[in-house]
């Protein structure tokens, strides 16, 4: 037994090591199986009371992935183009625009940095151009005489900053959700990857997290010019309607097809959700374009008015372009229940600035309607009755509570410095989710079950041996799994079914060389000895490259599939590990110790 | 128990018929790839992917005409796993929420009485799924390289690279062509997605970790039969390790095939690629890699 003192101190260290970490989620696995029993109300008293402790065993758990225990994995991307064009304000010209929309097709088609590729495009249309010339802060030290290299460097630090905010704007929205153990992380220079475990409402949660709740009032479109630019519009129709149509068939006008005219001098017109596309259609040709009156544009009601025959119909409303106030004056929001109707709706304060220049904006319009807009569509544009002074406003026309509790948050939690796009977005549910974990731990039985059996039928006692390694080896990759608080995901499971059928691979080898070397006449000792140090060459070639593999799937893969790669690894470096040295410790101690005649079959 | 003890196969004997087998496996795969394009899944093709799970069994053909004419687009359907789980797959572009809505209220039109739940969705956008299509690539194309150097630097000889990568694409685009083959005549999906991804680099290393300890015990008889010639001690090398390279793929396909039954829908092509690509592994690492080596070995010293 000499010379193993080494071996059995590790192999004991392992153990103790693996308990160590596997402990917390014995124990979590332990107390649920307890709360379960409670009923509701002692559940709940337990968890208060056991608060601390609960919430640490937790956070030490081996965590399941989300294929696992059901929820929603969403990617999102910061608009970095938007952002870019968004910083140079007013300065931003049509070259600008041009600029950015080319570098960002380029970035994408090529995988290059968005920012590079507009410096590089920028420079290639005017060498001695400088970007500064939309940049200029005096804040951040950008000035007229800024390189370009300088303003990529600060668009960089910009968009930092901005990846930044974003996090932790989506992190409060979240908190206040209230989700359980929500894991919000940045990837690359512009995404964050979300995931919410146990997530019911993912309607909800989408519009949470891409909600940039840009809130602007502004002022209605100057009722006389804009009524007669609506009469114009409905004419044009009408007469292209007559100068195509000469085969005097019924009169047939494309706009009220799908608009129908309305009394109000503010509005074009009502349309159902379906034809309101079309309605723009019609609407954004260059003819009608040009009919527009200064400074007005065109937005939908964001809630539809009960029609006739049971549609819903959303109204088209003329306002003006500027927006008067954003929703960056607001220092408060809640949701308030309308005293007579008990209808939801979300009350706002401003701080003393947008105070100020509500109060001017109402004062100079009363009598006339003021547009409340959320993220391009109009919720409500009441008429001013009185001047307003203690800077007080209100959002109405919600759908419901919901809608106003989110709408609170995220006011509150800031607006996102640039729109978030959802790249890709993974729901499972919790029930699928169970069946998952129950056919992985199906198929780990069976497979342990029927690799032990097969290795003690070829192998005899070696092959006992083996199965012993191999157990402490499935017990060795959990063990890891927790130390490096990885997630199992169901590909992690899939890598470890994997495990049990290579990791013997180890034994194997060893094995079939001690077969080698008895048949050569050697001493079972000598035997062992010899098929030990012979194949250890085979055995670390064949593991090194596997785990090479795990590297590069794990660099490479996303989501579940870097799960994969932790068992893969983790199993390779537990399998070479109990395969190697703990056989041994078995196999010598058997001998030595015991003097029994350990067969190989 | 003792299988394979003193084998002696003339593997090189019946390297030709290795030949002909995969020459004609490999350009029938190819041509499959060519003509019928690979079968990609959501996760490099983008889309929206709906798994909802009935009551009651449902048919896939009803289901299918009609959501063909709301979705636009001819959405794939198929059953998931078992007679009342469906996977509704569609290209149509507007907001997974009002595709679920328009999903959810013209199947309560068509079953009535057969009330569902929503299992799963994926979402993913084409610009994220090219993303994902070339951070596959790279993986791919980066684990071929590495194994290359790798086994330059351990065995100290080209030939053995070369050999031990050509088994590697061998393998790879067989399973690629099998998958693209039989997609349409398997109950199951094979879609290459990000698991297939994951499964076809398992299937590289197991296959490499067969061939490996091949090329070890050739490296190891070359030093103690030095007198022998290249292609017998190569012979003589695949016997040695037989016994061993059967009961590794043995044990493997054992677990793989346990997967493959017990290991749920989601696994199905993952699994299935694994299976196909054991037996391959297998397969090449016998009579492809090192015959390569003879091959390359050959005419290397006959031109010197």
């Amino acid at each position: 037994m000499q010379g193993n003192g080494f071996k059995i101190g590790s192999i004991v260290a392992f153990l103790a090591l693996t308990i160590y970490y596997l402990y917390p989620t014995i124990q979590w696995s332990l107390e649920q199986n307890y709360m379960d029993e409670l009923s509701p109300s002692e559940t709940a008293q337990y968890r208060e009371e056991n608060r601390e402790k609960l919430q640490s065993l937790r956070e030490n758990t081996l965590s399941l992935g989300l294929d696992l225990q059901g929820g929603m994995h969403v990617t999102l991307e910061v608009g970095v183009p938007q952002l870019v064009r968004e910083l140079a304000g007013d300065n931003a010209d049509e070259l600008l625009n041009d600029v950015i929309s080319v570098a960002s097709t380029r970035a994408f088609e090529n995988d290059t940095d968005f920012i590079d590729e507009m410096v590089a495009e920028f420079e290639s249309r005017d060498p001695n151009a400088r970007l500064s010339r939309y940049y200029r802060n005096d804040a951040m030290d950008i000035t007229r005489r800024s390189t370009n290299e300088e303003i990529a460097t600060f668009l960089k630090t910009q968009r930092q900053s901005a990846l930044d905010r974003a996090v932790e704007i989506i992190r409060t929205r979240v908190d206040r959700y209230g989700v359980t153990e929500p894991s919000i992380l940045k990837q690359g220079n512009n995404r964050i990857v979300v995931e919410l475990p146990g997530v019911e409402d993912k309607e909800r949660v989408r519009n949470l997290l891409k909600g940039t709740a840009r809130l602007e009032f502004r002022l209605a479109a100057d009722a006389d010019a804009f009524r007669s630019f609506v009469d114009q519009v409905y004419q044009y129709y009408d007469n292209t309607q007559q100068a195509t149509d000469t085969t005097g068939q019924a009169q047939f006008n494309p706009l009220t097809e799908v608009l129908i005219p309305a009394q109000n001098p503010y509005l074009v017109g009502y349309a159902t959700a379906d034809d309101t596309a079309r309605v723009m259609e019609l609407l954004n040709t260059e003819d009608i374009q040009r009919m527009v009156p200064r400074n007005t544009t065109m937005m939908w009601s964001a809630n539809p008015l009960p029609g006739q025959g049971g549609q819903d119909l959303y109204q088209l409303i003329g306002v003006r372009t500027q927006v008067e106030l954003t929703g960056d004056v607001i220092e408060a929001a809640s949701v308030q229940f309308d005293p007579a109707t008990n209808i939801p709706e979300v009350s706002m304060t401003m701080n003393s600035d947008g105070a100020r220049t509500w109060g001017r904006i109402t004062g100079a319009n009363i009598g006339k309607p003021v547009a409340i807009v959320l993220d391009g569509y109009v919720f409500s544009y009441p008429n001013v009755q009185t001047k307003i002074s203690n800077g007080r406003s209100s959002i109405t026309g919600l759908d419901g509570v919901e809608e106003a509790e989110d709408l609170v948050n995220i006011l509150l939690s800031g607006a996102l410095p640039a729109p978030l796009d959802i790249l890709e977005e993974r729901t499972v549910g919790a029930t699928l989710g169970a069946e998952s974990i129950q056919a992985g731990l199906n198929s780990i039985l069976v497979g342990l079950g029927i690799v032990t059996i097969f290795m003690i039928v070829y192998y005899r006692t070696g092959g006992g041996i083996a199965d012993l390694a191999l157990i402490l080896n499935i017990i060795f990759i959990l063990g890891i799994l927790a130390a490096f608080k990885a997630t199992l995901t169901l590909p992690g499971i899939a890598g470890i079914v994997l495990t049990i059928g290579m990791a013997v691979d180890a034994n194997v080898l060893i094995f079939d060389r001690i077969r080698e070397e008895q048949r050569t006449g050697k001493t079972i000792k000598a035997a062992i000895e010899a098929g030990y140090a012979n194949a250890m060459s085979a055995i670390i070639d064949a593991n090194v490259t596997t785990f090479f593999v795990g590297i590069i799937l794990f660099s490479f893969g996303v989501g579940p599939i870097k799960g994969f790669a932790v068992t893969l690894m983790a199993g390779i470096a537990a399998s070479l590990f109990s395969a190697i040295v703990i056989t041994r410790v078995v196999v010598d101690y058997l001998i030595q110790a015991k003097h029994k005649a350990v067969s190989f079959g | 128990m003792r299988w394979f003890e003193t084998p002696n196969f003339d593997f090189n004997g019946s390297r030709k018929i290795a030949y002909a087998i995969s020459g004609i496996l490999f350009v029938a795969s190819l041509v499959a790839i060519f003509v019928q394009g690979l079968q990609y899944g959501i996760d490099f093709k983008g889309g929206k992917e709906i798994v909802l799970d009935f009551e009651q069994p449902v048919s896939v053909v009803d289901l299918r005409s009609e959501l063909a004419e709301p979705l636009g687009n001819a959405p794939e359907i198929k059953l998931f796993g078992s007679e009342s789980e469906v996977l509704i797959r569609t290209d149509n572009e507007s907001p997974i929420s009002e595709v679920q809505d328009i999903i959810t209220s013209n199947i309560q039109s068509l079953y009535p009485d057969n009330p569902f739940s929503v299992e799963k969705t994926d979402v993913i956008s084409a610009r994220f799924a090219e993303d994902l299509k070339w951070g596959a690539l790279q993986a791919v194309i980066y684990a071929i390289v590495i194994i290359f150097i790798y086994i330059l630097i351990r065995f100290r000889n080209w030939t053995f690279s070369a050999g031990a990568v050509a088994a590697l694409v061998h393998d790879v685009v067989i399973v690629l062509g099998l998958f693209t083959i039989l997609s349409n005549h398997v109950p199951f999906s094979l879609q290459i997605d990000q698991a297939i991804i994951a499964a076809f680099l398992t299937i590289v290393g197991y296959s490499l970790n067969d061939t490996v300890v091949v090329f070890d015990r050739i490296r190891e008889n070359s030093n103690v039969h030095k007198g022998m010639d290249f292609m017998p001690m190569v012979n003589k090398s695949l016997n040695d390790t037989l016994s061993r390279t059967v009961i590794t793929s043995l044990t493997t396909l054992f677990v793989v095939a346990v997967l493959f039954i017990f290991g749920g829908e989601v696994l199905k092509g993952f699994s299935f690629a694994l299976l196909i690509g054991i037996v391959l592994g297998t397969y090449s690492s016998l009579f492809v890699a090192s015959a390569l080596v003879v091959e390359l070995e050959k005419r290397t010293t006959k031109s010197k």
